[in-house]
């Protein structure tokens, strides 16, 4: 019924299409995001602030 | 992690970083000096040129100076800020953190400065080629064909280095900032391609390959999405690495930026007809670019909740920290902006805001507050670090703070007052009812201490910033460029991307969605019968989707962590997510057959003459003040409709062959798609419209004589250029292979056509007692001929033909309406189909 009534032009189904394309999306997205593995989300989280963590030594040359 | 024993030593390619820093300063100042010129431009017409007359003391003399007039230098403004100033900061990011997210090097010191000079090369050519008009008259696309292929080589040169670095990265997991990264690169190249394909007619000229309704669409999905992914994105990413570095803190939550990055990614690249909004774009594209708008709020918030929760527990460094000042504040600037972006396109809110200063303003708090509050704080967080040394001045870094915070508040909020003031000035209607309250000019000078506190509000950002230029210059001369060296255990290659490419789509959940989304959509196109055919077999899908997850359930489980870990598969499925976002919008406009779409209005073809008119309104930047689009509103429809004409809207049909289509996006000067008229009697071509050719001559010369209080320049070298009759013939050629049906015509013949037009308006300015005060001795045939060869002729010719067309009855009657919030305007005047030409207009 619903689809009768919007549905008087065929391009009027791709607003439709693109919420259930989105819908599935986001929802994937959420359940992997909650679903995270502890270990593996804490070091992603602490890539940023760990540039040496996998370096045995960190120094600096000046340029030029 | 999945590591050898192996270490090696690795220095980083600061350099480049240094390097893209620096012109991200210098070119950040001009394009700010640039957008303060044009404010002032705004309130004060002088500020077109004239005012050279005063301060090189009366060395130079005129009216004004092409080179220097709002329609040429807005482009300039507009491509300095986003492409050198924040472009080169994206790339002083994405080089500094991509390195170290990936213990690498970048790939090629080679690539690295072929993409820091290429792009500073294509930045000096912008310079030089938008104030000279060149341009392609679209907005943010403006960059002649050759420059676009540049850009685009850079561009591939840049991903090539970005993804050999990702390629030898000694960390096997891609941080989320990477990500944003990947997104941004294989985005902005859809977009840029799409959007300047064109056929040149010579080595600085060229035509969009689309039109009208079509080429609207297009560059709205890639003017939305440069916002979205060269503003946004990018600069997201340099959120996710150097906020939490400033904080020395996480991000809040990682999940969340997971859902922020997949749900931004692909709500963004819907939006774009947001832009179009209440013109006569079909209806579900309209209500299609409002509803993910609407739904951006969500991802967006989302970041700048988790943004600024990540200070959670460091609050007390805002005090003291100038970075961290500079983050907060940007992060704040982007939860605003990206509030009121979705505000802005709710059709109801759209039509008080658009085509006015609202959008300006709006605009702006992206611009000065998430991107150069977010540049400022990158910058004074690296140079230290760059130049091993401190900061020159905390103090001073403080007061760029403050200074810039102040100006783009009071620009802000002058544009909100100016653009809503205005709007509703321009919908007010007259107490008798049937007329509107006020001229156009009128409500312009309303708005003049809006205009002027914008000036003044841009001051002093452009002060603030200069003042981080020299804190930046004085703390890189107290410290010596460095380049951080790190050991690192090597990551062997086998532990490491180790998804193939194919498995990324044809794998057990996404190969089960993809097909469930074909079956269903299968199920709503198909006749009756086939649909439940289609709807039996999406049920039988599910079933075995549900069966395949109780059995392989660690294959599903594991498939987005393993894809998150491998950047090929991972980018193709990033380029399938924008991908499926324009093509579900463009495509339905380009495969169904455009004359079925004009709405009982054929535009007109163009003359020899008007054609190289219009190519003089492109080139001077007139779309950026002038609008071509009557809404479908009854404010706009009473202001620059017709008299007796129901339904005076700009109809698609009417641009159908505007290569590029002009629509516009900004009304400081009022709405022209009604300026044109009939043919004069007696003419063969001339045609006269709202105003005649005198009207026209002496406007151009001077606006303030026709239209008291306008601030829009004088335009006296159309009166002292030659119109370009020669390039006519390729012109057309090229324009015929586009679509536009041209008659068949020799380049004799077009340029007969084009001259005896010419004269013909030359010689009612003649009679009309038009006078060039640059050429006083000229009169009569003497001043008919030189007229008949100038810009300006051609220029007129082209402003007396804007909105003519061939109206078109439909076959058979009335066709059945479509279904639609504007159902009650389809009722009021049928939907048309083409077969014959009965009237024009």
């Amino acid at each position: 019924m619903f689809r009768r009534i919007i549905l008087e032009d065929w391009t009027h189904i791709i607003p439709i299409v693109s919420f259930a394309i989105f819908f599935v999306v986001f929802a994937y997205a959420t359940i992997r995001a909650l679903k995270l593995a502890e270990k593996h989300r804490e070091h992603l989280e602490t890539m940023p602030l760990d540039d040496t963590s996998n370096a045995s030594s960190h120094h600096s040359h000046p340029t030029l | 992690m999945n590591q050898t024993k192996t270490n090696t030593t690795i220095t980083y390619d600061d350099t480049s970083v240094r390097q893209f820093m620096i012109a991200s300063i210098i070119w950040g100042i001009v394009g700010m000096l640039v957008g303060v010129i044009i404010a002032t431009q705004l309130s004060w017409w002088q500020m077109n040129g004239k005012f050279l007359e005063s301060i090189s003391f009366g060395l130079f003399q005129g009216e004004g100076l092409s080179y220097l007039t709002f329609g040429r230098l807005r482009p300039l403004h507009t491509n300095a800020v986003i492409f050198a100033f924040v472009g080169n900061m994206m790339f002083a990011g994405v080089y500094y953190s991509t390195q170290r997210l990936c213990k690498a090097r970048m790939a090629s010191d080679k690539l690295s400065r072929l993409h820091f000079w290429g792009w500073q090369t294509i930045i000096v050519a912008a310079a030089i080629t938008l104030p000279a008009g060149l341009t392609r008259g679209k907005e943010y696309a403006e960059l002649i064909w050759p420059i676009n292929i540049a850009v685009a080589l850079i561009w591939v040169v840049f991903a090539i280095n970005f993804f050999l670095t990702i390629a030898k990265r000694n960390e096997p997991s891609l941080y989320v900032a990477l990500w944003f990264y990947i997104a941004t690169i294989i985005t902005i190249a859809m977009l840029y391609i799409v959007n300047h394909l064109s056929i040149p007619t010579s080595w600085i000229h060229s035509y969009p390959i689309f039109g009208g309704l079509q080429d609207g669409l297009v560059q709205w999905w890639y003017g939305h999405n440069a916002v979205a992914f060269f503003l946004t994105t990018p600069i997201l990413g340099i959120m996710y690495y150097f906020l939490p570095k400033a904080a020395n803190r996480p991000v809040y939550s990682y999940r969340l930026s997971i859902i922020h990055f997949w749900s931004l990614v692909f709500i963004y690249i819907w939006a774009g007809p947001h832009h179009l909004l209440n013109t006569d774009l079909p209806r579900w594209l309209q209500m299609l670019g409002m509803l993910f708008s609407l739904m951006l709020w969500a991802p967006s918030w989302g970041g700048m909740l988790n943004g600024l929760l990540t200070l959670r527990g460091a609050w007390a460094k805002l005090r003291t920290d100038p970075v961290i000042k500079f983050f907060v504040a940007g992060i704040t600037f982007y939860g605003m902006a990206t509030f009121e972006g979705p505000l802005l396109s709710i059709r109801a809110v759209n039509a008080i805001s658009h085509y006015t200063d609202w959008t300006i303003g709006h605009v702006h708090s992206g611009a000065l507050g998430w991107n150069g509050f977010m540049a400022a704080g990158l910058f004074y967080w690296l140079a230290p670090r760059l130049w091993k040394t401190n900061l020159w001045s905390t103090a001073l870094a403080n007061m760029h703070f403050w200074i810039g915070l102040v100006g783009i508040l009071i620009y802000v909020a002058a544009m909100w007052t100016a653009g809503i003031s205005q709007a509703l000035m321009l919908h007010e209607i007259a107490p008798s009812g049937t007329t509107l309250k006020y001229e156009f000019i009128d409500t312009l000078k309303s708005i003049h201490v809006e205009y002027f506190l914008r000036s003044f509000g841009g001051l002093l950002y452009l002060i603030g910033f200069i003042l981080c230029g020299i804190n930046i210059l004085m703390t890189a001369r107290s410290g010596v460029p460095t380049n951080d060296s790190v050991e690192v255990a090597v990551v062997a290659r086998e532990k490491k991307d180790t998804m193939r490419w194919g498995e990324s789509l044809v794998n057990d959940p996404l190969a089960y969605i993809f097909l469930g989304i074909i079956l269903v959509c299968l199920w709503f196109f198909l006749p009756a019968h086939a649909n439940l055919g289609a709807l039996v077999a999406a049920i039988l899908l599910a079933i075995k989707a549900v069966r395949s997850f109780q059995t392989n359930k660690e294959t599903w489980v594991n498939w987005h962590e393993r894809l998150v870990d491998n950047y090929l598969p991972f980018t193709l499925l990033v380029f399938v997510s924008v991908a499926i976002g324009g093509a579900l919008q463009i495509i339905p406009s380009l495969v169904v057959n455009r004359d079925k779409n004009i709405e009982g209005r054929l535009q007109e073809l163009y003359t020899p003459l008007e054609l190289a008119g219009r190519d003089i309104y492109v080139s001077e930047g007139c779309y950026n003040c002038h609008s071509q689009a009557i809404r479908t509103l009854k404010p706009d429809v009473m202001r620059y409709g017709r008299n007796g004409i129901a339904d005076d809207y700009s109809h698609l049909g009417e641009s159908l062959y505007d290569h590029p289509y002009q629509w516009g996006s900004k009304r400081t000067g009022p709405d022209l798609a009604r300026e044109g008229g009939s043919i004069v009697k007696g003419a063969k071509l001339m045609r006269s419209g709202r105003r005649d050719n005198v009207w026209h001559f002496n406007h151009f010369l001077n606006p303030r004589e026709t239209s008291k209080g306008s601030n829009m320049p004088n335009y006296p070298w159309l009166f002292e250029s030659k119109t370009d009759f020669k390039s006519l013939p390729k012109k057309i050629a090229v324009q015929q292979k586009i679509g536009v049906p041209w008659p068949a015509m020799s380049k004799d013949e077009i340029e007969q056509s084009a001259r005896g037009q010419a004269m013909e308006i030359a010689n009612s300015l003649v009679k009309g007692g038009v006078y060039l005060t640059a050429k006083p001795d000229l009169s009569g045939d003497a001043l008919r001929n030189y007229l008949s060869e100038q810009q300006v002729v051609a220029l007129i010719a082209y402003m007396q033909k804007l909105g003519a067309y061939r109206e078109v009855k439909p076959e058979g009657g009335t066709q059945p309406s479509p279904l639609d919030p504007d159902s009650y305007r389809a009722t009021a005047m049928p939907i048309a189909r083409p077969t014959a030409s009965i009237n024009s207009h």
